[in-house]
């Protein structure tokens, strides 16, 4: 089991009086420079205290326009992570392929990133947020065409000398030739996150790549989701590697559980009341029907939908409690969902900066420990309902 | 009523849905980013008069070759060789909102292909003072409030349900997907052709003095998705064209007001040239 720390650096203090989505059109008059400064400066140092606390890496990923997460560009989040710390991986997940134009962007930038930290770069990739493709007007009815066109000539950027030229459909670049190159070879570990696109299981499963499952869903939906990803991976004549897929989920630990609820509740409520609504916005073409069906099928257990604690809880959207819950709950969700990543979202909505490194200091000395010896390296995660009983 | 029978003609995009019927000259019926044509009663009345030729968008209804269209060039050539697999020389055009516009590249770019135009509130234009509102990302009962005056009109009352089942952004909970698909797939289709530049091209207004057909631009007065002026401006800027507003009616104009729309057509046809 490897252990990341997630940070979303969401925005905190959202005017009450703005009831509005937190998306596309959430106004950036609402957004205070001052208060922007010092949440990133706070945000950085619970990603760096993560190498200090014993974690395999923290993740930062990308978002635009938006209160929800304040990263248009995660890879300057990752660098300045990288320059501070020296072990543990360093994981953008991902840049959102289609909104770089050219996307040898990304293969100069990661590869910077890769440099600078010594080969501890995790590159994500990714189709970008259903918002995105309102905030940047492009087609998302070529969003998939544009990632797998992207993605084709990046990793071709990392792995052929240059320089080459590239004609594609919608890039035509007459020389590429990246300086700098990638420490990692052939090329940086590579993860995907998906929200359940069959299409994106099936191209990650024929890549060999790592499949994070997009949060904020019931268990029952990644059950499913890591699943059909097993089964992609099977259909493709191997069995899939533990490492190969992420579960990314909000952890809050304290002492006991009631002083875990208490302190927690009313941050996680900010987040899905405050910072979620808008992100579920599905443009036009930006999904092929047959990943529609199994999309819509989860949509009904998306965490806007859940308004009380006790489905929090029973759904595992956030595992929230002691030491001893949230390792017990912990143990039971990866052995259904056969998960080698654990991304932990440490700081969610607008649990404050004292909250937030407690619950890592806790979870690092009481959780985690636990969680190493239930799953060793290299043994079996998934552990199908029938064979636990 | 006269009544449309659907074909299939295989274009070099694919299959191609048509639906035909009536005698007479014939008048070609571009339909809009709904993709509506089947039942649609006002071309099933100007089938008395014409002959009625529905062809479907790829991407719309069962037409293939959605993923070979990338913009308003594929889709005239698509109407160019859909000319000549229905033997058309210099058809009638009623095109509406995305199906006007498409006409209009058509007519800019092959005059000669075109015999006489009525566009429906025609996208397809930018003009700063009066942008097209936004169609994409709206719940249907959105949509309907922009495209109809009148909330009960079964088919407004039938995207307010939708609502019910897709509800408030995220309240997406047990819709049922043969509900979804088709409206799925109509938007993505205008996605490729109208996302970005959204739902104009640029250098149409400069070429519209290319248009020789005589052009009729219907506008409903109480559009919400476009403006008035869009009429007026291609009005202006076609040689041999004027507006004829009808009151009730907003953007769906063809389910709203068929009767008048019928009429406008009917008497705009007949005019000596």
């Amino acid at each position: 089991m490897r252990f990341f720390s997630f940070h979303l650096m969401p925005y905190i203090g959202l005017d009450p009086s703005y009831t509005g989505p937190a998306w596309v059109t959430c106004p950036n008059s609402l957004f205070d420079p001052e208060q922007g400064g010092a949440l990133y400066n706070r945000y950085l140092d619970e990603l760096v205290y993560a190498e200090e606390l014993g974690f395999d890496g923290v993740c930062v990923n990308e978002h635009h326009q938006n209160a929800y997460g304040l990263m248009p560009s995660p890879n300057l989040m990752a660098s300045i992570v990288a320059r501070l710390t020296s072990r543990m991986k360093v994981a953008v997940v991902g840049n959102a392929l289609p909104l770089y134009d050219p996307p040898t962007r990304v293969a100069e930038e990661f590869a910077l990133i890769d440099c600078l930290s010594g080969g501890r770069l995790i590159a994500g990739m990714v189709v970008g947020g259903g918002p995105e493709y309102y905030s940047f007007s492009v087609n998302p009815a070529y969003a998939r065409e544009r990632f797998q066109e992207a993605h084709d000539l990046i990793l071709k950027a990392w792995t052929t000398p240059g320089p080459f030229e590239w004609i594609g459909k919608h890039y035509r670049i007459r020389y590429v030739n990246p300086w700098p190159r990638p420490v990692q070879q052939p090329h940086p570990e590579i993860w995907i996150p998906g929200a359940g696109s069959v299409e994106t299981m099936e191209f990650v499963a024929r890549q060999r790549y790592a499949y994070m499952g997009i949060p904020y869903f019931h268990l029952d939906v990644f059950k499913r989701t890591f699943q059909m990803f097993r089964d992609a991976c099977e259909a493709e004549g191997y069995q899939a590697d533990p490492l190969q897929a992420g579960w990314l989920v909000p952890i809050y630990v304290a002492e006991t559980d009631a002083q875990a609820r208490r302190e927690y509740e009313e941050h996680l409520w900010y987040f899905v009341k405050r910072l979620l609504p808008g992100i579920t916005i599905q443009p036009p073409g930006y999904t092929s029907a047959r990943s529609l069906a199994n999309i819509l099928k989860g949509a009904g257990t998306f965490l806007l939908n859940v308004t009380e604690w006790d489905e929090i809880v029973a759904g595992r959207y956030a595992i929230v409690g002691s030491p001893e819950t949230v390792t017990e709950q912990l143990v039971d969700a990866l052995g259904q969902l056969g998960t080698g990543n654990l991304l932990g979202l440490f700081q969610l909505g607008s649990l404050p900066a004292d909250l937030t490194r407690r619950n890592l200091e806790l979870f690092a000395r009481e959780v985690k420990p636990r969680l190493e010896r239930e799953f060793p390296p290299g043994a079996p995660v998934h552990r199908p309902a029938a064979a636990v009983a | 009523m006269g009544t449309l029978h659907e074909e299939f003609v295989a274009a070099p995009l694919g299959k191609i849905q048509v639906l035909r019927g009536g005698t007479g000259a014939p008048l070609v019926y571009l339909h809009s980013a709904g993709g509506e044509a089947a039942g649609v009663e006002a071309l099933e009345q100007l089938a008395e008069r014409f002959e009625v030729i529905a062809p479907i968008f790829p991407g719309f209804g069962e037409s293939e070759g959605i993923e070979q269209i990338d913009g308003m060039d594929d889709a005239v050539f698509h109407l160019l060789d859909l000319w000549a697999l229905l033997g058309l020389d210099a058809p009638n055009l009623l095109g509406c909102s995305l199906g006007g516009w498409m006409a209009v590249e058509l007519a800019t770019r092959y005059p000669e292909r075109v015999e006489r135009m009525v566009l429906v509130n025609p996208v397809g234009l930018y003009l700063a003072a009066a942008p097209i509102a936004e169609m994409f990302g709206r719940s249907p009962g959105e949509l309907a409030e922009m495209l109809f005056v009148d909330q009960t009109h079964p088919l407004a009352a039938a995207m307010h349900a939708m609502d019910e089942f897709s509800g408030d952004v995220g309240k997406q909970i047990d819709i049922p997907i043969e509900l979804v698909l088709p409206m799925w797939k109509a938007l993505g289709a205008t996605a490729r052709i109208g996302w970005d530049p959204y739902l104009h091209d640029p250098k149409l207004r400069g070429r519209l003095r290319r248009v020789t057909a005589p052009t009729l631009v219907v506008a409903g007065a109480q559009d919400g998705l476009v403006p008035l002026a869009h009429a007026q401006t291609y009005a202006a800027e076609i040689s041999d064209a004027r507006v004829a507003v009808v009151e009730d009616a907003a953007h769906w104009l063809i389910f709203e007001q068929p009767g008048e729309l019928v009429a406008l057509t009917e008497a705009f046809l007949a005019e000596p040239r």
